[in-house]
């Protein structure tokens, strides 16, 4: 996989001459979560028996009505404070969960850097966890075995791949799965506030092979609280508010808005 | 042969899943893998103690008798009795990646159909020492009753998992469950010994039928093709109902977990 040639521009430029295509079309997503989160007990059902029978079905709504599209090779960043449905919409792209109401549509294989290391088991060794974490990326063991030499050397853990996970200290397990993670050829790119993995020159690393793959035409749909980032990274950004959209565009200007918000607050 | 990619990624993931399944359990022990057989040697030596040095119980071959079905067992409630706390416990897979979650229940069921496969040989040794040695009926019985119990597992699994999630209590009714299937089975004792009037509830135990044509087979050499047809409705049922339940139930995991 031949990595694409440095671009040194902060904002990535859309892919010329290709016709924007919809990768990602969201028509009006609800998400409503059961309201009582812990199942009530047999104790609980006794004490409050009478409310617990009326409006339990009531449920708590983390998206309501969010509609958006994203094009090919747009990356788009998600702003909002604590609450307002950021990761849920995210999991939703992502298809880990499924929206309550509304149509999404989302074509090209998905990269999740989310939570990292998914499947990955401290007993095992760092190439094992390399193969389980690539497959439940959506990989097949032959695509990781071609891949395995770029992903050690990726994330600079050479002479600790054989030694079991529980081996590693968090900041290098963290490098190990941003490097499979990286390695997936993904098409569609969720993040959700990684972007500080590993040391201070890792973090380079990492920010550098994002910006990389999004400068080369992915996908890329990016949540994150640093502002810094979003107007960085992203070309268009959307302002999440209580499970609603309060605004949308360009990434500076909606920064602008949600910063001037946030202050009268 | 042809397979597409998505075919061949989720052929290599429920290949890691078992692989995690029969070596990574014992990995940090000092006997490792032996313990896949060691356990169910060890269960057959506490009941045959039991049975024929306490209770004197009267059966022929007594400990070939209990191994022919105590193994196949062993199988059916290792996997319902894991299969339980599978997706409960995969919380944090089932939130992170999309996969078909119905990989999970399949790899812990093949998984126990390795420990059962790794029990064979002590069968074998023990038709040979009780001089009862195999025919050509095991190469036709064999896969065609392990193919009969492995739907049935995996139905049931497919079932324990997915209610488990939305009703949690589950997780200890099912050990409960199991050990009382176990008396209701006719491992220590033979079919023949349940009063006839009592015998339309063994239908109620999915595995009894099962369990006691493996005997047949392993013991007589016969194909007790009754029984085998018995066991194949209620695969056909129990896969069905726990495909349709899983589907229904599956999709809004997130929600509940």
């Amino acid at each position: 996989m031949a990595r694409p040639e440095l671009v040194e521009v902060p904002c990535p430029e859309l892919v010329e001459g290709a016709s924007p295509a919809t990768v990602i079309a969201a028509e009006n997503l609800w998400k409503s979560f059961p309201l009582q989160r812990d199942r009530p007990g047999l104790k609980e059902l006794l004490v409050n028996a009478p409310r617990f029978f009326n409006g339990r079905t009531k449920g708590f709504w983390a998206l309501r009505g969010v509609s958006f599209t994203v094009n090919k090779g747009e990356s788009l960043g998600i702003i909002g404070r604590n609450g307002a449905g950021k990761s849920t919409l995210l999991s939703l792209l992502l298809g880990v969960a499924l929206p309550t109401k509304g149509r999404l549509e989302v074509r090209g294989n998905r990269t999740p850097l989310l939570e990292l290391g998914a499947g990955f088991h401290p007993d095992l060794t760092g190439i094992e966890n390399i193969y389980i974490n690539g497959v439940m990326l959506g990989l097949t063991r032959a695509e990781v075995r071609a891949r395995l030499d770029e992903i050690i050397a990726f994330s600079e853990l050479a002479e600790f791949v054989h030694l079991p996970l529980r081996t590693y200290s968090s900041g290098m397990q963290m490098r190990l799965a941003f490097a499979v993670a990286i390695h997936t050829s993904p098409e569609v790119l969720l993040v959700d506030e990684i972007l500080a993995v590993g040391d201070e020159s890792f973090q380079r690393k990492s920010g550098k092979a994002l910006t990389d793959l999004i400068g080369g035409g992915v996908t890329t749909v990016f949540v994150s609280h640093s502002m810094e980032a979003i107007k960085k990274l992203c070309h268009r950004a959307i302002w999440l508010e209580q499970g609603e959209v309060r605004a949308e565009g360009e990434a500076g200007q909606v920064v602008e808005e949600y910063l001037k918000a946030q202050g009268q607050a | 042969m042809q397979i597409s990619k998505t075919t061949r990624q989720q052929l290599d993931l429920l290949w890691l899943l078992v692989t995690k399944e029969v070596t990574f359990r014992y990995k940090r022990t000092f006997l490792g893998f032996l313990w896949t057989l060691l356990n169910p040697l060890l269960t057959a030596l506490v009941f045959f103690v039991a049975f024929t040095i306490f209770m004197r119980f009267e059966i022929e071959d007594f400990a070939f008798f209990l191994l022919a079905a105590l193994f196949p067992w062993s199988w059916f409630a290792g996997s319902v009795t894991v299969a339980t706390g599978t997706l409960t416990g995969n919380v944090s897979l089932i939130r992170k990646v999309v996969f078909p979650k119905h990989l999970l229940i399949l790899s812990v069921v093949i998984a126990q159909m390795v420990n059962f496969a790794f029990t064979l040989p002590v069968l074998l040794g023990l038709a040979f020492f009780y001089d009862l040695p195999p025919s050509l009926n095991w190469l036709i019985g064999i896969p065609i009753l392990a193919t009969v119990q492995f739907a049935i597992i995996y139905g049931l699994g497919l079932m324990v998992s997915v209610a488990n999630v939305y009703f949690r209590d589950l997780e200890y009714m099912v050990t409960v469950v199991i050990s009382l299937l176990f008396w209701m089975t006719p491992i220590i004792y033979p079919l023949s010994a349940v009063p006839e009037g009592a015998r339309p509830f063994l239908t109620l135990n999915p595995v009894s039928y099962p369990i006691q044509a493996w005997r047949d087979l392993f013991m007589h050499n016969t194909l007790n093709w009754p029984y085998i047809g018995i066991g194949l409705v209620t695969a056909v049922v129990v896969l069905l109902l726990g495909h349709w339940l899983f589907r229904r139930m599956s999709g809004r995991l997130d929600e509940v977990l």
